[in-house]
């Protein structure tokens, strides 16, 4: 048996040596990925472009929008008249937030009613969440120092800290300086080797049967597993190259700090490159051709990427949809892949997810070589 | 160009289309299911984020602060700890997302105005932290200016009872910033390109590998009747998949279409010929369907990444962003958020609607080209 697989092995090393370009574009891609996504992803909106109506136009109103581009989240884009005209180039889309100040602005800070109004673009969701807490935050701080500097000015108060009794220190765990890459990076990690783990299978034995070439190997010896093996092993290396590369890129070239073991990633790796090549050798097996075999894969992909918590949170999810989420290995490797690289865990607080990847291997291969045996007859 | 041979191939083309009925089922119902699973997943506001609190004072102050957090609705204290190592131990262990560690004597520290409370944020998922951060700072803050308020009126200075700044913000076109309404757009975009790269693709390399596109040469049509008609019947797929994703979006997901609805059906149309003319192009670069998938499959994340259906494109750096652009979806996305979701019209989108254009009309020419010259 071990001979037979052996054999698979060597025909299946040969021909994917023999197509070079495929080969190149199978080791090449996953780097342009990296290396693209790890530069687009960014979830900390700053520089929202802001279209001002200042109306006033005094020193209190201009200190307002002071405190609002010195925070970094705005860039003034336009002046503009009036509220209309600021709803007109959000409309345009040359702004995605708009402040208007009314007439009279600093008479009103003095007896403490000023109005500022604060236009969002809803259309964009998250441009829109951080624009409105921004603001929030920053008219709130302007407030306190605008009292403040009052007082002082006043002669009531000698020392600012006197009116300021409570502080809140926030320190944000694993990632102080809150550098958005430094989440991303496992995640991307983990969707790439996903899509590429389930590309590389989905075509292999259906593309045989297409090519009626499936016919020509079940005359020989081998049996349907031992064929699934060997259809797989060559692709093991590619996937697991395609992991070093992108790991050691995420690693050295945007300087994500790995925290935890290398060895016990790159072990809970492989098996995760397993289960992603076992899937996507499913979904070879109960094609009936190429085309079906891609539109498969190609939902796979992307219900994965959608609930596998890359870019949504799963604990919002409805039960339901969480469910659908568990039969997609990126779930379990995304906690993995966080934990070990950013958090630093070890085996102890990941166990769930290193057994269930383990049970979910075998199931998956036991289906695949079923479905393949099935359709066969 | 011939009307007649163009015709034949389309009906080729469609009963081939309709003989794999599996596929072709697959092809119809795939958007549906994407679209159901996203749009009740797509919830991007975190609150009730589970919290362990170490509160070292237990007087009334730390109590008013960790009751401050919770009404506030963002956090919900589901344990009580001893000391800030066991806040971070449950962090580390996925147990809860935030910890805030009250300091001892924090009511006398209050009076004398130097009380300090430490909030500590899991870093390792950037929505726990964007929420986190920006609520537990906001509410701290409004704590601390209520009782720098009460101090005040203490000290003698009640003219101080209100703050000399109020903001109130409106959104517009979405005042619930709610996520359906944000994503229904731009999904429409992302599916009916990923359905409109792969089956041109795979027709494409497909009838190369089996090499049955020999034998379609050596009749007298031309290479731009067959682009055609390899087009025809795939537009005529994603003009159903588009009505479906529409009709659910508006009358199951209640998202509001405020533009013109014949403005978006021309401009859909136009958006659907370039990315089918997009997966011609990428056809002729791949020699066989293994290479093909390996390039779809990586248009598809870009397209999910790069258009801006999730992630906002005004913090790429420029690079990324141009990359962007060679996306159709990327200009169709901003086009449909500017119909169905702003009710702007032709006067506010015509530079998209121009680039959808040139991009069309270029990657068709492009693709027609190149395949005439493959052949011979």
């Amino acid at each position: 048996m071990l001979q037979r697989i052996w054999a698979v092995i060597q025909k299946e090393f040969i021909q994917t040596l023999r197509d070079r370009r495929t080969l190149i574009i199978q080791l090449g891609l996953p780097l342009v990925q990296m290396l693209i996504f790890g530069y687009a992803i960014r979830t900390d909106v700053r520089n929202i472009p802001l279209v001002v109506a200042d109306q006033s136009l005094d020193r209190a109103s201009r200190a307002f929008v002071q405190a609002l581009t010195v925070s970094g989240y705005f860039d003034v884009v336009n002046y503009v008249a009036d509220e209309a005209q600021a709803i007109h180039a959000i409309d345009e889309g040359r702004a995605q937030a708009g402040v208007v100040i009314l007439p009279g602005f600093a008479a009103d800070v003095e007896r403490n009613g000023a109005q500022v109004l604060l236009l969002v673009d809803g259309s964009d969701v998250f441009t829109s969440q951080t624009a409105y807490n921004a603001i929030t935050a920053i008219a709130q701080s302007h407030s306190k120092e605008v009292l403040v500097s009052r007082l002082l000015r006043a002669g009531r108060l000698s020392n600012a800290d006197q009116l300021l009794p409570l502080d809140t220190r926030v320190r944000i765990l694993y990632n102080p300086n809150l550098l958005d890459l430094w989440f991303v990076i496992p995640g991307i990690v983990a969707v790439i080797l996903q899509t590429q783990t389930i590309t590389l299978t989905a075509a292999a034995v259906v593309r045989e049967r297409e090519s009626g070439t499936i016919e020509q190997i079940l005359v020989t010896p081998i049996r349907p597993f031992e064929l699934l093996i060997g259809k797989i092993a060559p692709n093991i290396v590619i996937a697991i190259v395609n992991m070093l590369t992108i790991l050691a890129l995420g690693v050295l070239w945007f300087e994500t700090p790995f925290q935890g073991n290398f060895w016990l990633f790159f072990g809970l790796a492989c098996l995760y490159v397993l289960s992603g090549l076992g899937m996507g050798l499913l979904v070879s097996a109960i094609s009936e051709n190429q085309k079906q075999s891609q539109q498969t894969a190609m939902m796979l992909m992307l219900i994965g990427l959608v609930l596998g918590g890359f870019i949504f949170p799963r604990y919002l999810m409805p039960p339901v949809i969480r469910a659908v989420g568990n039969l997609f290995p990126l779930t379990y490797f995304i906690p993995i892949a966080r934990g070990i690289i950013t958090k630093g865990i070890g085996v102890a607080t990941l166990w769930e997810q290193v057994i269930v990847l383990a049970v979910y291997v075998g199931v998956v291969m036991f289906f695949a070589t079923r479905a393949f045996r099935r359709n066969l007859d | 160009m011939n009307a007649q041979r163009l015709f034949a191939i389309i009906k080729k083309e469609t009963i081939q289309m309709i003989r794999d009925w599996p596929t072709l089922l697959m092809i119809i119902l795939m958007p549906v299911l994407e679209l159901f699973l996203f749009a009740y997943v797509g919830d991007m506001t975190l609150d009730h984020l589970p919290t362990a609190v170490a509160d070292l004072s237990r007087d009334s102050s730390s109590r008013a602060f960790i009751n401050a957090l919770e009404v506030s609705g963002f956090f919900d204290v589901v344990q009580y700890v001893g000391s800030e190592n066991e806040v971070i131990r449950a962090i580390d262990d996925n147990q809860v997302n935030v910890g805030l560690v009250i300091p001892p004597d924090f009511a006398g520290q209050v009076e004398r105005g130097t009380a300090q409370a430490l909030v500590i944020i899991d870093g390792s998922d950037s929505f726990v932290v964007q929420s986190g951060y920006s609520a537990a700072t906001a509410i701290a803050q409004v704590h601390g200016m209520q009782l720098m308020l009460q101090t005040a009126q203490r000290m003698g200075m009640g003219s101080l009872g209100q703050l000399p700044i109020d903001t109130s913000t409106r959104i517009l076109y979405n005042p619930n910033i709610d996520e359906i309404v944000f994503l229904i757009p731009g999904l429409a975009a992302m599916l009916l390109q990923l359905i409109g790269v792969n089956a041109t693709v795979m027709a494409v390399v497909r009838e190369r590998e089996l090499g049955t596109m020999e034998q379609m040469l050596v009749t007298p049509a031309r290479p731009v009747e067959l682009i055609l008609g390899k087009i025809v019947p795939p537009v005529g797929l994603i003009t159903v998949d588009l009505v479906i994703i529409i009709l659910l979006g508006v009358f199951w997901f209640k998202v509001p279409f405020q533009g013109s609805i014949w403005l978006f059906s021309w401009l859909s149309l136009l958006f659907i010929v370039s990315g089918l003319g997009m997966g011609l192009a990428l056809s002729t670069v791949s020699k066989n369907q293994k290479q093909a998938q390996q390039i779809s499959a990586m248009i598809m994340m870009v397209t999910m990444l790069l258009t801006g259906l999730i992630y906002p494109r005004s913090t790429m750096p420029p690079v990324v962003r141009a990359v962007g652009n060679l996306i159709p979806a990327t200009y169709f996305i901003r086009i449909a958020r500017g119909i169905i979701t702003k009710g702007v019209g032709l006067a506010y989108m015509w530079e998209d609607v121009v680039a959808l254009l040139v991009y069309g009309a270029i990657i068709v020419t492009v693709s027609a080209a190149t395949f005439k010259t493959r052949l011979d």
